[in-house]
């Protein structure tokens, strides 16, 4: 078999188990494709994108619309256009998805953006963008964050992505290694993606019913340049894998995952945190950076390398400066085996145990979905028109969870489970 | 061209679109309508549209290879579904009269081998959603404009390489658009001159007809008494005035939809959604297309005619010498926006309001009283070649030549 056909045959399984696993898309259901940061999904995702239309229609999907988003299009209105005019927002992209949303239509996000989209660029225009994007995207959000409908994040290689991941590779051999990256860690090499997925989610679902029977009330971790406790709310509840959408569809939230979270409580979080990975935000990379907290406030950050990015993420609201994700992944995880970083979310997150700046998930506290944001609040969930992860965990960092009586219990010892399930 | 002179090329091509086809005003915003493969000319033009004080650039990307996807692979019972979105993201632009630049470079194969009820079904579905749209026609400054797309080469010059192909496509695309000119601007405005004058003179004859001979051709084409001549420019609604068409060799106006009787024979092959329509005929009597014939592709046209009511009347006539610059490439685009300009062409389907004098505020039954036609589809077919003459027709039955072997018998 040529490699050609080879690469084909293992997109087509790997668009199988998106539509199947990751999105469980019903008979009769849209979809529509899209990508929140570069506003569509950028064109180097094209190949994979047919073949996931190629699935869905043939899983019975009613219409498939997919949103193209040009990177090259957003840099060129940042270096050109006037300085005043980043409020200009189409707004039919939020009414397509917002639209899709209410009718219970299920929603898939293709990454396959350069992380350094914006290298080089001034960053005042960046932020004004970025800030504009937020405040137009809050409602797909907040549906998304309820798990309103079945939605699913996946990626496709692209060329600018995996030169930046392989930096010493001709493009095509960097493209192809990417790609043999994305094929493994979604377990499309398999002889049965389908049934392998089977059983990974139902591994990761011992580890989360294991955490959800403690009841933690904090988290302690120490590693590198991290000394940090962080509160766990009443009522929280531990995720792996798979979730319920409202619109009553068992779906996989993202395409690889590796990890169990939860929400932290919004008013407690203590110590300094230190990033173990880089972290790629509206296509500018934060690197070797450490947050310090005082009663859940972000009150401190450093970094070496894009500080002020870093500053404008927390400062983009109040919730910004808090925390609403946190979530656990082995040192080990198939992905960290790999050696390298990623450049995206996705797959770092996968790689590394990590917190999440911004909005925690509705879905983490139980009866979330139900509350008013002032209840949401008030349970401890925090509310923000961000969400973004970074990369906290190493083989260097111990984690005990703290139970209501102050007594400790491993949950992570150099990074690696420290219990059986 | 290397690549430094095609950027170059591209960069000047770019201009005219933004400078004298859509005419962008400073403080305008811009929705760019392409498929994927338009990326470069896109990207160009989205410069250009900056540096003329654009506040807003977008761009909605369409990948015509899905439209495919979904044709092979969908349930036919859904190929009826056209979320209201589709038809929402054009309304939000053309409610606040933004510019608008469309590509038309579309594989003319890429329906191939689709069953044509199926097509007719689809685009029958995406036509009737999007028929609100018609109301927003001239509101606003737009144009119409071209990249050498791969597939699109391939299919102009099958003998070359894809990549030889679109170098060779690209090369007629900036000829037919005058980029080559030492100054392309003043190039355009020179042409554009020139088209008015035929436009002004066919304006002044109030020709109550239009009778066509060629070998296998004899066609009378009645016009309607309001009938107005339109040409290379056009003043929009907005108050802009701009060429919505590059390239532009064509003036053309309204038939009256009642009043085309005789036999046409086709002179080019008619690319419709996908499929090729090859060696056709088709006889009018009181407007209506009575009977058609098709070497290639005649179930297409059947559909094509069938779409609706009056798909079967023509609703534009245009005037192309056979010497137009186009014409003498002596290629066949299989792409409309230029064979369009290559020669003689009628269309079946819908009327422009504006090419009958007040159309534009007219009901839509006052329209119709004026002889204007309406349809979901507007689908121009070529029928000119050295072999046409043309004659106008006055209200006294008095005849003038206007083409002779398909060359313009008036002078202006």
């Amino acid at each position: 078999m040529d490699s050609k056909k080879h690469h084909q045959e293992l997109l087509k399984k790997y668009a199988e188990a998106v539509v199947r696993v990751g999105l469980n898309l019903r008979k009769g259901q849209r979809l529509i494709i899209t990508n929140a940061i570069a506003r569509g999904v950028p064109p180097a995702g094209r190949e994979f994108v047919h073949e996931v239309t190629k699935a869905a229609y043939a899983a019975g999907a009613k219409y498939v619309e997919v949103i193209w988003g040009d990177e090259e299009m957003h840099r060129i209105r940042l270096k050109n256009a006037p300085v005043d005019s980043f409020d200009e927002y189409p707004k039919f992209h939020i009414n397509a998805v917002m639209d899709m949303i209410k009718n219970g239509d299920a929603l898939l996000s293709v990454y396959a953006n350069d992380p350094d989209a914006f290298l080089g660029l001034d960053p005042d225009r960046v932020a004004a963008l970025q800030k504009y994007h937020l405040q137009n995207n809050a409602p797909i959000g907040v549906e998304v964050s309820r798990n309103a409908i079945n939605w699913c994040v996946v990626a496709s290689a692209s060329p600018a992505w995996a030169a930046k991941i392989f930096p010493d590779l001709k493009p095509q051999a960097a493209e192809e290694k990417l790609w043999q990256a994305i094929f493994e860690t979604t377990r499309a090499t398999l002889p049965d993606p389908i049934a392998a997925w089977g059983d990974h989610i139902k591994n990761l679902k011992k580890r989360s019913a294991y955490l959800q029977a403690k009841k933690y009330s904090a988290l302690y971790y120490k590693g590198p340049g991290t000394d940090f406790t962080l509160g766990l709310p009443n009522g929280h509840k531990w995720i792996s894998a798979q979730a319920l959408a409202e619109n009553g569809v068992v779906f996989t939230a993202n395409m690889p995952t590796e990890e169990t979270f939860t929400l932290p409580d919004r008013h407690r979080a203590d110590g300094t945190v230190a990033a173990t990975f880089p972290l790629s935000y509206g296509g500018s990379l934060i690197e070797d950076f450490s947050v310090t907290f005082e009663n859940g406030r972000i009150i401190k950050v450093n970094a070496k390398k894009n500080e002020a990015i870093l500053k404008q993420l927390v400062d983009t609201d109040e919730g910004s400066t808090r925390l609403g994700e946190v979530a656990l992944v082995p040192a080990s995880s198939p992905i960290a085996k790999r050696g390298h970083l990623f450049y995206n979310t996705l797959f770092d997150e996968n790689a590394s145990c990590h917190i999440a700046i911004g909005r925690a998930y509705r879905f983490t506290l139980i009866g979330g979905e139900e509350l008013t944001d002032e209840e949401f609040i008030a349970a401890g969930g925090n509310v923000s028109l961000n969400h973004v992860d970074f990369m906290i965990g190493s083989n260097k960092m111990d984690i005990d969870g703290i139970k209501e009586d102050g007594t400790r219990e491993p949950v992570m010892r150099s990074g690696e489970w420290a219990f059986d399930v | 061209m290397n690549e430094a002179e095609f950027d170059q090329m591209l960069g000047k091509y770019a201009d005219v679109i933004v400078k004298i086809g859509v005419n962008l005003r400073k403080g305008q915003r811009l929705l760019i309508r392409g498929i994927l493969e338009d990326a470069s000319l896109i990207r160009k033009v989205t410069e250009s549209a900056y540096k003329a004080g654009a506040v807003f650039v977008d761009v909605l990307y369409t990948d015509e290879r899905l439209n495919r996807i979904r044709l092979e692979y969908a349930d036919p019972e859904s190929l009826t579904e056209v979320p209201n979105w589709t038809l929402a993201r054009y309304e939000e632009y053309y409610e606040r009269m933004d510019a608008e630049i469309a590509l038309l470079s579309t594989d003319p194969e890429l329906m191939n081998g689709i069953a044509p009820d199926l097509l007719a079904k689809y685009r029958k579905a995406i036509a009737q959603k999007m028929e609100p749209l018609r109301k927003y026609e001239n509101t606003t400054n737009w144009c119409v404009v071209a990249t050498a797309s791969p597939a699109w080469a391939k299919k102009v010059f099958p003998e070359l390489s894809v990549k030889e192909a679109q170098e060779k496509l690209w090369e007629e695309i900036f000829s037919c658009c005058r980029i080559n000119a030492p100054d392309p601007v003043a190039a355009w405005s020179e042409h554009t001159d020139k088209l008015k004058k035929y436009r002004d003179y066919l304006n002044t004859q109030h020709f109550s007809a239009l009778h066509y001979r060629a070998p296998g051709t004899d066609l009378t084409i009645g016009l309607p008494e309001k009938h107005l001549w339109q040409g290379a420019q056009a003043e929009f609604k907005n108050g802009i005035t701009g060429i919505p068409n590059l390239p532009t060799e064509e003036v053309f106006t309204t038939p009256h939809k009642d009043k085309v009787n005789g036999t046409v024979i086709s002179t080019m092959p008619l690319n419709y959604l996908g499929a090729l329509i090859e060696d056709f005929s088709l006889t009018f009597e009181n407007g209506r297309a009575i009977k058609v014939t098709a070497k290639k592709g005649e179930e297409t046209l059947r559909k094509l005619i069938g779409t609706d009511e009056d798909a079967c009347r023509l609703g534009e006539v245009a005037l192309v010498p056979n010497s137009s610059p186009i014409s003498q490439r002596g290629i066949l685009f299989y792409n409309t926006l230029f064979d369009e300009n290559a020669s003689c062409h009628v269309a079946l389907g819908n009327s422009y309001r504006d090419t009958i004098i007040g159309g534009e505020d007219m009901t839509e039954e006052e329209f119709a009283a004026c002889g204007g036609n309406k349809s979901l589809v507007h689908t121009d077919f070529m029928i000119g070649s050295s072999q046409l003459d043309i004659d106008g027709i006055k209200a006294d039955d008095s005849r003038v030549p206007l083409m002779r072997a398909g060359e313009w018998a008036i002078v202006v």
